[in-house]
């Protein structure tokens, strides 16, 4: 085989089912950029519409990009893409995770893995370079992830990275997941392998990614985009006033100071002033322990972790040896929803004890939720699970759904009063699948028809449900209003973008955010000021577009779309502008493949075209607007002010839309993407000038095309 | 201090004890022959008709700091992009990745406890001590590893390397690897006196100090540890 760049070349296949391990070529599906990209063309090409996200019919995709391995900053993430089993549809859709995984497999050689089938047995698939075996797991099946890692590791070597699945992936779990590292979660997936009988996989490799262009080329280009890069969430000002910062912002990721240490490290480690011109504590910036887990976590933190060639990190990693007293060793580590999550459960929170210093009793529920359901492999559906669990119990729905057997074990009495130990019991019972409880775990639109939920459930703004589909919001309508709304009505679970987000959290002042938005989008009226929204303009669909194509080119290339796209920096002498061109500089210098920033935004708009396809071959209906992307209620209803009164929508003090508005709004994103405005659907027209005539020929014969 | 600038040459804090052991050895009719040493690599016979090899002790090396590592590795593909061209974890000359799951010691019963992202979260980076007398330059039977002529940096010359892995089995450490793509050895040369790790470190954990600075670091002070011997033979 010729010398690839940036793209190993090659794709490994396996078959579970005839144990048949295969090699593929990458780059016939070069148009789809790589990871989530290629993903889709598979899943389009190989799983029909109808397929059970169970069956062995059914294929899980574990892709890489071509920046993978490579050190561009920010670039080691997996996405995963198979059938989503808690989709109603079991509509095609993405899970991603962080981790070292994506880069040990490139260097091993591989660009993606092709999983198919369902071994007769349990097993794992262990990569070493070229040799790649299937191994008998029965030693590993019903373990925890962390003993699956180690146990793993401890047969292939301790390089190995290992993904793997638990208790609650085994049990075919909708809402569980594949894990890798420390605390790198990709939710929804994990059934899957349940379901093919596939405990893990493991990955060593001793090559390399080979990079097309000079050395010196590559370095310069690095240098410059860590020129520009700020904190987590690519929030470009700080959050406590710094001798350098013109400007500062609240809710800024970028949270060092001086007299703030990681406080557990040995010695501490002051993270300070952290001046955007030094590259030496960039990975300082972030310091997110304080803020997932409060002020109280400053002496509990050894430092921050997070990704393979991430110089920002967004893992806390904490020591909390109070986790000892559940029998749990005392070290955890997590991000976000990590934390947060299995603290949503507790739908009391955790008032502190007698001796407690402030907020440590929910620190440690944070510790010990995150440390159960990563090692259980539990998903949470973005946060709603706790919400389930609020709805179920304030409605009275545990004890009528329940057997009474099981009602009466169940420690509710930890629950209510706040004891983090009931997260011990619950995850047990859930992840092992015990009694009725488990159902819990079958994800929003499942077991709203199962425990027979009430339409308030979705209607009501406190369950922050978003789609009758069974997903949540993830930065929607507060999220720049119609931008974010928008962005939300176009996936099949929670939207996982930061394309627009990390925009507009930048941190700064938002006439700046206005001018800059002008240069991306065409106008300053793309964005409005926070809670007093205007109606939708042309504008606001150019950066809905925008935003939905470039955290799938993220998703594909891989870069990590928590960071990217880098359209601010921390620069005054830039006036804080980010470059919006750097995917296609490296992906130019990386693969050796000249591309402009049009031609990778149009090969990202080729694959989210072809999602939407595939979204539409799975739903059996053209009418996308219709069936696809309306709203839960509450985001189109006006919300009540203090007075009682409505807040009208499209004044100040609300971030609610109106029906009339967002349709406006779904019509002129469907422009923007030259789909049918009507329905929402990929037209032939347009299928085709994008290179999909097989995709049109095939919707055509389903009478799946717009009239 | 500024610890990440190398030491002027000739300006060493204190004369190291290969220096010394070679001036025994060697005898002080030969204090002449060891300038005319002090770059690269040069054999002399003592008095007694006994072989003598002398290294010119290099300019510093590269120390990892486990307390404020993040585990993040672009300390290894800034290695391997400058050196090699390539992104590769395996062939880069500091070592992270190989300690980044389970700490040095690999995977135990008690791993959520021990070294590593799997347990306490310590990273334990490996770099080359460029050591007085290195054990890799030793093994070498075709002679493709030499003191660099400006930065003392033991360096392979990938034109006589013949790729047979002597050296890797012979570092005490781990460091100079085979590079299975090339068939060439690889280990740390100091890219040139501006190590390019220590510069793509985001949290400052990579450093490199001058040669006697870095020997304290990697192998301590005082004690009846012999900082040098410790290091290779």
């Amino acid at each position: 085989m010729s010398v690839t760049y940036g793209y190993t070349g090659k794709i490994l296949r396996v078959n579970l089912t005839t144990g048949k391990i295969s090699t593929d070529d990458t780059l016939k599906y070069k148009d789809f950029i790589g990871g989530e990209g290629m993903a889709m063309k598979i899943m389009w090409d190989e799983v029909p519409a109808g397929t059970h996200p169970f069956a062995p019919e059914n294929k899980i995709v574990f892709g890489t990009g071509p920046f993978c391995g490579t050190g561009v900053p920010c670039s080691g993430r997996t996405n995963i893409t198979s059938l989503l089993p808690s989709n109603p549809f079991h509509a095609v859709s993405s899970s991603h995770m962080g981790g070292y995984f994506s880069v040990e497999l490139k260097y091993a050689g591989w660009d993606m893995i092709v999983v198919e089938g369902k071994s007769p047995k349990p097993v794992w698939l262990r990569i070493e370079d070229g040799k790649v075996a299937l191994e008998d797991a029965r030693w590993i099946w019903g373990k925890g992830i962390f003993d699956t890692m180690a146990m793993i590791g401890s047969q292939m070597g301790k390089e190995a990275q290992v993904a793997a699945i638990g208790q609650a992936g085994e049990n075919q779990l909708n809402l569980s997941v594949i894990r890798t590292g420390a605390s790198h979660s990709a939710g929804g997936h994990g059934g899957i392998l349940g379901a093919k009988n596939l405990k893990a996989i493991g990955v060593k490799g001793t090559g390399s990614v080979k990079i097309a262009a000079k050395p010196e080329e590559l370095m310069a280009l690095d240098k410059y985009m860590m020129s520009l890069i700020g904190a987590n969430n690519q929030h470009v000002v700080p959050k406590n006033p710094q001798p350098w910062a013109e400007y500062t912002s609240p809710s800024s990721r970028w949270t060092a100071k001086k007299g703030l240490y990681w406080g557990a490290a040995n010695p501490p480690v002051e993270t300070g002033e952290c001046y955007p011109e030094d590259m030496q504590s960039v990975g300082l910036r972030t310091y997110k322990a304080v803020v997932d887990l409060g002020p109280v976590a400053e002496k509990y933190t050894v430092r921050m972790g997070g990704c393979a060639h991430c110089p920002i990190r967004c893992h806390s990693q904490v020591k909390i040896p109070q986790l000892e007293r559940y029998g749990m060793d005392p070290y955890v580590a997590n991000t976000c929803m990590g934390f947060y999550s299995p603290f949503g459960v507790m739908i009391n929170g955790t008032p502190d004890l007698p001796g407690q210093e402030p907020g440590e009793q929910s620190m440690i529920a944070k510790g010990l939720g995150a440390k159960l359901a990563d090692d259980y492999g539990m998903w949470c559906n973005y946060g709603q699970i706790g919400r389930d669990v609020l709805y179920a119990h304030k409605h009275g729905i545990f004890k009528k759904v329940l057997p009474a057997e099981e009602y009466a074990s169940i420690p509710w009495d930890m629950l209510e009063k706040g004891d983090p130990a009931f997260l011990v019991d619950f995850y047990d019972r859930v992840a092992n699948k015990k009694g009725e409880l488990w159902h819990i775990a079958d994800g929003s639109y499942y077991l709203a028809k199962r425990w027979n939920f009430g339409e308030d459930y979705w209607s009501d703004y406190k369950y922050k449900l978003w789609s009758k589909l069974g997903f949540p919001v993830h930065h929607s309508n507060e999220a720049s209003g119609q931008v974010g709304a928008l962005i939300s009505c176009f996936s099949n679970r929670d939207a996982q973008n930061h394309s627009h987000m990390n925009f507009i959290a930048a941190g700064l002042p938002i006439d700046m955010l206005k001018d800059i938005a002008a240069e991306e989008w065409g106008s300053r009226d793309a964005i409005d000021d926070v809670k007093n929204y205007k109606p939708m303009t042309a504008a606001k669909a150019k950066f809905v577009k925008w935003s939905l194509s470039r955290s799938l080119l993220h998703n594909s290339l891989t870069l990590c779309n928590w960071m990217w796209p880098m359209t601010t920096s921390p620069l005054k002498e830039r006036k804080y502008r980010g470059d919006t061109g750097l995917e296609a500089q490296f992906y130019t210098l990386v693969t050796g493949i000249p591309k402009s920033k049009e031609d990778l935004d149009l090969d990202a708009e080729r694959a989210f075209t072809l999602f939407r396809a595939l979204t539409v071959r799975a739903m059996g209906t053209a009418d996308m607007r219709k069936n696809h992307d309306q709203t839960t209620e509450w985001v189109v209803t006006a919300e009540k002010g203090k007075d009682g009164k409505d807040i009208a929508q499209f004044t100040p003090g609300t971030d609610r839309m109106t029906q009339d508005d967002m349709e406006i709004g779904r019509t002129m994103v469907y422009k923007e993407f030259g789909w049918d405005e009507k329905t929402g659907s990929p037209t032939r027209a347009r299928l085709e000038a994008l290179g999909l005539s097989d995709v049109a020929q095939e919707l055509s014969s389903k009478g799946l095309l717009p009239a | 201090m500024d610890t990440t600038k190398s030491a002027p040459e000739g300006e060493s804090k204190r004369s190291t004890s290969s220096r010394r052991e070679f001036l025994r050895l060697a005898g002080a009719g030969l204090a002449g022959a060891f300038a005319a040493a002090a770059f690269g690599c040069v054999s002399f016979d003592t008095r007694d008709g006994k072989k003598v090899k002398v290294w010119a002790t290099s300019s510093g090396a590269i120390v990892h700091d486990p307390s404020r590592c993040v585990g993040c590795r672009r300390c290894e593909t800034a290695c391997t992009v400058r050196n090699d061209g390539k992104g590769s974890s395996y062939i880069s000359r500091i070592k992270v990745s190989r300690n980044l799951n389970y700490g040095v010691a690999g995977v135990s019963a008690a791993y959520a406890r021990a070294d590593g992202q799997l347990g306490n979260f310590r990273v334990v980076g490996e770099t080359c001590r460029q050591c007085s007398h290195p054990a890799c330059g030793e093994a070498c039977p075709v002679g493709a590893i030499s003191a660099d002529k400006t930065t003392g940096a033991r360096v392979v010359d990938a034109r006589k390397c013949v790729g047979c892995g002597a050296c890797q089995r012979a570092c005490p450490w781990g460091i100079a690897t085979v590079d299975p793509e090339t068939e060439k050895s690889t280990k740390c040369l100091l890219c040139g006196g501006d190590p390019n790790c220590v510069k793509n470190c985001p949290t400052g954990a990579i450093k490199f100090y001058p040669w006697a600075e870095a020997e304290a670091l990697l192998f301590g002070t005082g004690g009846t540890a012999d900082a040098v011997s410790g290091a290779t033979a």
